[in-house]
């Protein structure tokens, strides 16, 4: 039933679009058909892989960078309360920074090449684990780490057991709104600067005033973060099966 | 060392609580308390609600620190205002059951009663046997693979105490273990305490504001005072084992007693 839902949505909405195609005009918008086209034609030629392993490349490395760094430090930072509390403002602080204006500066030191977007990745990833990291590893009951050292366990196993699985449904809401902005920041880090990568394959399509290759470079990066979302969520899925949740509403 | 010494003493002992937020004073749970637990005893402690006795058993478990006074193990200190560091479970010699079961709810029923024997590295086949038997002690087969929120109040309070039993450690605290459970499904686990107890006897330090039950359960029996809790009055109970608590009320002797130490708490 709900399979039968969704295609009938999803037919409706190819046709919708295809129909602004012909009401609007091709030179304002490119209707499935033309984009379809297209994405066969840059498939055929090497272009799409060549692009889409650029993006997908700087997205990948800054979202280790910065997500390694944002999952971990919090579970450091549980070893001391007293310097996580002094460094509070300071995170508050660099959160308050946006990181869409830093990629001119980014750039300006990282130079064109793939390091400026990892670094740019990075930074705008970092926060977003960071914060519900914390938040999960601070959530942690007391009296299950009491129980874990009466049996004998070090702080390690504190860490491991309770904090990491107390926090892992915070990691992965972190996970759900940063994977996407992998994407996004590699891409407009590509805007700004760069011969390739899907930011760049847009912004040379509306150099060139070419509709069909600017819809075509925005459903590849749609269709590239909706892989990326479906993996997670079955990854999610895996991870929590133990919360009655999760197994409720059948995610 | 001398055969006759107790196995866990507890000398003058005392907890400050110190005064924060929403709370104005400092306040003492625990003072002035003194007694000592026999090899191989089931020692029960009955007192008044909020009387300082999860404290006590925090100071034994070394989840928290004492204020003042000391406990010896085996006539060794092992907490006292100066002990240095906590070592909660004194290496692995005090086992902890808790009010509320500390299972792990992200792990099934059989790995949360295997994971003590992870945590210490002695998870070998004997092992996994002594916690098959265990849970088949206490009726638990057949639902290994369940995780603790689908179990029931009963059933878990079964895999947090066979969790600690599986470990051995020579003594148990037992903070109300079966408080929040119904009428029957409390005798049931009373009567399963008493048979596991049997069958290898440990020293057990058994708290609960229930009178029937530290008369069903121990050997002798502790009255505290109100906080700050020290010990009111002691008694032995001289009830044959092995014990039907079902039917406990009807033993000569259990009602005298059951009064005499209700006219304490009053």
């Amino acid at each position: 039933m709900i399979v039968g839902g969704r295609v009938l949505v999803g037919v409706a909405g190819l046709v919708l679009w295809q129909l602004a195609q012909w009401v609007l005009g091709a030179e304002w918008i490119s209707g499935p058909v033309d984009v379809l086209q297209r994405m066969a034609e840059i498939t055929v030629n090497g272009q799409l892989v060549r692009h889409t392993a650029a993006t997908l490349m700087e997205a990948a490395f800054g979202f280790v960078l910065g997500g390694g760094a944002g999952i971990l430090l919090p579970f450091a930072l549980r070893l001391s309360p007293r310097l996580t509390a002094a460094l509070d403002p300071f995170f508050a602080a660099a959160l308050g920074v946006p990181k869409l204006a830093l990629a001119p500066l980014l750039i300006l030191w990282f130079g064109i090449g793939i390091f400026s977007k990892v670094v740019f990745v990075a930074a705008v990833v970092f926060f977003f684990l960071f914060f519900n990291t914390l938040a999960g590893v601070r959530s942690m009951e007391p009296r299950l780490a009491a129980a874990v050292r009466v049996f004998g366990g070090r702080e390690w196993t504190v860490t491991r057991e309770i904090a990491w699985h107390t926090a892992l449904p915070y990691v992965f809401a972190g996970l759900k709104v940063a994977l996407p902005r992998a994407i996004s920041a590699a891409v407009v880090g590509e805007f700004i600067a760069s011969d390739r990568g899907l930011g760049y394959y847009i912004n040379n399509a509306r150099a060139m005033a070419d509709t069909v290759g600017l819809f075509t470079g925005v459903a590849v990066v749609t269709l590239l973060v909706l892989a990326i979302d479906a993996a997670l969520e079955r990854l999610q899925a895996r991870s929590l099966a133990w919360r009655p949740l999760a197994r409720e509403i059948g995610v | 060392m001398s055969g006759a010494a107790p196995l866990l003493e507890v000398r003058g002992l005392g907890k400050r609580f110190e005064a924060r937020a929403g709370r104005a004073e400092a306040f003492w749970a625990i003072r002035d308390l003194s007694f000592s637990v026999a090899d191989r005893e089931f020692l029960t402690i009955v007192g008044p609600s909020g009387s300082g006795k999860s404290t006590l058993l925090n100071l034994i478990a070394q989840i928290d620190s004492t204020t003042e006074g000391e406990v010896r193990f085996r006539d060794q200190l092992i907490a006292s205002p100066t002990a240095g560091t906590l070592r909660p479970g004194w290496d692995r010699q005090f086992g902890y059951v808790t009010q509320d079961d500390t299972l792990l709810p992200w792990r099934t029923l059989l790995e949360n009663v295997l994971f003590p024997l992870r945590v210490q590295n002695r998870l070998s086949t004997d092992m996994r046997e002594r916690a098959a038997g265990l849970l088949h002690a206490v009726g638990l087969e057949g639902f290994e693979r369940h995780y603790p929120h689908e179990l029931s109040g009963g059933m878990r309070k079964r895999a947090a105490l066979i969790r600690t039993l599986v470990y051995d450690p020579p003594v148990i605290l037992m903070d109300e273990p079966f408080g929040a459970l119904d009428a029957q499904t409390r005798t049931q686990l009373q009567e399963d305490l008493l048979r596991l107890w049997n069958l290898g006897r440990k020293t057990i330090v058994f708290v609960t504001h229930d009178i029937a039950e530290a008369i069903a359960l121990g050997d002798r029996t502790l009255v505290f005072t109100r906080a700050p809790a020290h010990v009111h009055s002691e008694h032995a109970i001289p009830l044959a084992r092995p014990r039907d608590v079902a039917s406990i009320y009807t033993v000569d002797g259990f009602a005298d007693l059951h009064a005499a130490i209700r006219k304490e708490l009053a």
